[in-house]
């Protein structure tokens, strides 16, 4: 016995020494890229800077390969060309493009139409709106719902979309960068790489394995109350934030980027949403779902998925959690503080 | 005679303005080793070389290289400093004021210079950053802190800002800066890449300032010792380096938006982030603040409070067209409080004047992000002098010629990586050209000219860029039509 446990000691204390001498061994490459209209960025550990780098850069590429894809700005891109030919038209599609459009559907059934990527029209209309290019219009803003409609798209397995309606635009903005990332995350698992932070500008981040002395990515949250200091660990997961735009402080535009699809109008809220998820393409739709959800429905929708959580914080620090499975602390003082979930859900 | 100052009055201040912002470019590289290459071969006619009495040989071995030596002292060392550059032949001292605010070393650098008339006494801006696109990591020693953001908007750390702030405040000399390098990782070891010591040359040159330009040690080192990695990374710079000529004093930024202000840091986050969206901003100090000085501009943010003279030229301003955005407005009564007043916002109320209006905001600029994309809606489209397209990683400053009124467009791409840009530029030019330091000049670009603008597409910006339009086309006058 006595024997056994100076064996067990000894054994314990070899896997430390190896772990702590495989950790000073590992290096750190940090490299970003802008694309997809954001700036991807990538930490990974490995013994080899150069081989860490090189693996880092064909992720790059890959993200590269689906913008090209499924960028609505290019105009060759596959959905671009979607877009203008799939009228009464079934399309054959990139098998990437039509996995984000079925996910997408998924999304919309699971939240009764609240995401919803026809709204397309609506966000570049939004958007031009929000530089001062143009100005509202009720005519044009009427013209453009009429096409509003996730269940206007029709999937025709394997590869094959139409849509059934003469203006139908699809936009990819609250799910696209999400998928993006877990192709990241794939291309450097292919290459031996295990611990690694992928972050598509800051909207969602993934964590793989942990980095060197810690148990998992430390990752702050969004809180515009900046009173509740919230933060998740990640490792194997992903965390998104979705937020509307802010009100301009002369008060002469409530435009934002996020539409709601049942008026066709920036939703107007100042809540922040972060939700986790087991991958970056669930985090990023969920998170745009959950904010126009809010958390009475949205809470239900959280516990019907394995392993994921949210937080909506208001400016005026209330704070609404719904889980099932991780957990979202709140650092006061320094110390992590497990958040608590709404009464109502328990 | 009283038209003769009728008329120098008011110009004076213009001229003063103008002269302000005459472009520099020249790029001063810092040296530490005992070994100088020649300034032929570096391509560079400055050094900055850290003052210390025992380098006095140094001093002269680069002197007899080639170079414009400058010492490098703090405040207390200058004048010692100064004593020696007669000995050893050195052109200057650049002043670097450490924790001293720069403001406070003004009236210094002035007495040097009355009692060192033969010695030039440059005042560096130590507070520039690492030009570069940020991503929302923060990796410090404790590890990586990764924070969670609503949008996913590249951020861009530009010293565009600083550069305007400084043409203000320090109008007697060029701007100069110095920056230290951002480096994580295995890049500490590895010091900076092409593109980035490319990028901080192009960006001083653009904005019309002057740069000192530190080398990480593994390149000065390998340059010093004849290193051919070294020079091969260096060659590349220099082609940046040679893309903007020293001087063009016959260049003047254009500008929409005018912002008054005291040299206060609460300013710099508003005007940065005007800069960062490409807002043509030009600083104006309150004394500088009158009618006259704001007739080319469409919009005056006021940030310091006015005094009597200062609500008058904002009552004049906004009563020919002008907006005016008076921030952290107090309770005073206005000289245009006597017009109906429109709340717009918990925080912000309109007065029409005129043809223009005044908003004032009640509280300071807490949102400057939100603030600058207000401000450009507060300009109208048929005024804006520059709009870009795709370009969220890309700073512009767009220069008119005083002479000829041909424009220049500087162009810099912080994310390194080639970008195709939409640009509009106002006035009808019939000839757009475009050039960049990898190629010769120019390729022709196709203008679309719509409305009394230029647009065109730029194909490729990696790192900088320059677009020359000429042949300025008249508008069709009614009787042409």
């Amino acid at each position: 016995m006595r024997w056994s446990k100076r064996l067990i000691s000894s054994l314990v204390l070899s896997v430390l020494a190896a772990a702590l001498a495989d950790s000073q061994s590992l290096t750190l490459v940090h490299k970003k890229k802008y694309v997809m209209g954001t700036v991807f960025e990538v930490v990974a550990y490995h013994d080899s800077p150069t081989h860490a780098s090189n693996a880092i850069d064909e992720a790059f590429q890959e993200i590269a390969r689906l913008d090209s894809i499924m960028s609505n700005y290019k105009s060759d891109s596959d959905l671009s060309r979607l877009n203008r030919t799939a009228h009464f038209h079934a399309e054959s599609v990139s098998p990437d493009l039509y996995r984000v459009i079925e996910t997408s559907l998924r999304y919309s059934k699971l939240s009764d139409g609240e995401f919803d990527i026809t709204v397309g029209p609506l966000v570049n209309f939004w958007k031009s709106v929000i530089r001062g290019e143009r100005s509202r219009s009720p005519g044009d803003e009427a013209n453009l719902r009429k096409c509003v409609g996730y269940n206007k798209i029709v999937l025709l397995p394997p590869d094959r979309i139409e849509f059934r309606c003469p203006s139908l635009q699809i936009d990819l903005g609250a799910i696209g960068k999400g998928y993006a990332v877990d192709r990241v995350v794939a291309i450097l698992r292919s290459h031996g790489i295990s611990k690694a932070l992928v972050n598509a500008g800051g909207s969602t981040i993934y964590g793989m394995g942990f980095p060197p002395g810690e148990s998992a990515w430390r990752v702050r949250l969004r809180d515009p109350s900046g009173k509740n200091n919230p933060e998740v660990l990640l490792s194997e997961n992903s965390v998104s934030t979705s937020e509307q735009t802010a009100s301009s402080l002369f008060g002469d535009n409530q435009a934002g980027h996020i539409i709601d699809p049942q008026n066709g109008e920036p939703v107007k809220t100042a809540i922040a949403v972060t939700v986790l998820a087991q991958t970056a393409t669930d985090s990023d739709a969920l998170s745009t779902t959950l904010l126009l959800l809010g958390p009475q429905k949205g809470s239900a929708v959280v516990k019907g998925i394995s392993e994921a959580a949210a937080i909506w914080i208001a400016p005026s620090g209330q704070v609404e959690t719904a889980s099932s499975g991780p957990r979202i602390s709140f650092v006061r003082e320094g110390h992590p503080q497990i958040a608590r979930e709404r009464k109502a859900d328990k | 005679m009283s038209n003769l100052i009728a008329v120098t009055k008011p110009v004076l201040p213009l001229l003063f303005v103008l002269l302000s912002n005459t472009a520099g470019s020249r790029v001063l590289v810092r040296w530490t080793q005992d070994i100088v290459p020649s300034a032929k071969r570096l391509g560079v006619t400055e050094l900055v070389v850290p003052w210390e009495p025992g380098r006095l040989p140094l001093f002269r071995i680069a002197v007899n290289q080639g170079y414009h030596v400058y010492a490098e002292t703090g405040v207390r060392e200058a004048s010692a400093a100064a004593d020696s550059a007669a000995k050893t032949g050195i052109a200057g001292v650049v002043v670097s004021p450490g924790d001293e605010p720069l403001s406070s070393l003004d009236d210094t650098i002035r007495r040097l210079r009355t009692t060192y008339p033969k010695v030039a006494f440059l005042l560096a801006n130590p507070n520039a950053i690492q030009p570069e696109m940020k991503g929302t990591l923060v990796i410090n020693r404790d590890g990586i802190l990764q924070v969670t953001s609503p949008t996913a908007q590249p951020w861009v750390d530009t010293n565009l800002a600083l550069v305007r702030l400084e043409q203000a405040f320090r109008p007697a000399q060029v701007p100069l800066y110095s920056f230290r390098w951002n480096l994580t990782g295995a890049a500490q070891q590895q010091g900076p890449d092409v593109p980035d010591y490319a990028l901080a040359v192009a960006e001083a040159a653009a904005f019309g300032a002057d740069l000192i330009l530190a080398l990480h040690q593994n390149l000065e080192g390998g340059l010093a010792h004849d290193d051919s990695k070294a020079w091969a990374t260096w060659d590349q710079v220099k082609q940046y380096v040679r893309f903007f000529p020293a001087q063009r004093r016959h260049l003047v930024p254009e500008a929409n938006v005018a912002v008054i202000t005291a040299e206060d840091p609460a300013s710099f986050e508003p005007i940065n982030l005007l800069a960062r969206h490409n807002i043509g901003v030009r600083v104006l100090k309150p004394n500088l603040f009158n009618e006259f000085n704001l007739q080319h501009f469409d919009v005056a943010v006021v940030l310091s409070t006015p005094t009597k003279t200062g609500m008058q030229t904002i009552s004049h301003f906004a009563g020919r067209g002008g907006t005016v955005v008076l921030v952290n407005a107090n309770n005073v009564s206005y000289p245009w409080h006597s017009a109906r007043p429109l709340r717009t916002s918990n925080a912000s109320v309109s007065y029409s004047i005129g043809k223009g209006r005044i908003i004032e905001l009640s509280e300071p600029i807490a949102d400057p992000e939100t603030f600058a994309q207000d401000v450009r809606r507060l300009i109208e489209n048929k005024d804006i002098r520059m709009s870009l397209w795709n370009a969220l990683t890309t700073i512009a400053v767009l220069y008119r010629g005083m002479d000829t009124g041909d424009k220049i467009v500087e162009l810099l791409n912080y994310a390194e990586d080639p970008l195709e840009v939409q640009i509009r530029v106002k006035g009808a030019y019939s000839s757009v050209r475009y050039e960049t330091p990898e190629h010769d000049c120019c390729e022709t670009l196709k203008p679309v000219i719509r409305d009394g603008f230029t647009e065109f597409l730029v194909p490729s910006v990696y790192i900088a860029g320059r677009v020359h339009l000429k042949g300025k086309v008249n508008p069709p006058t009614p009787a042409n039509k």
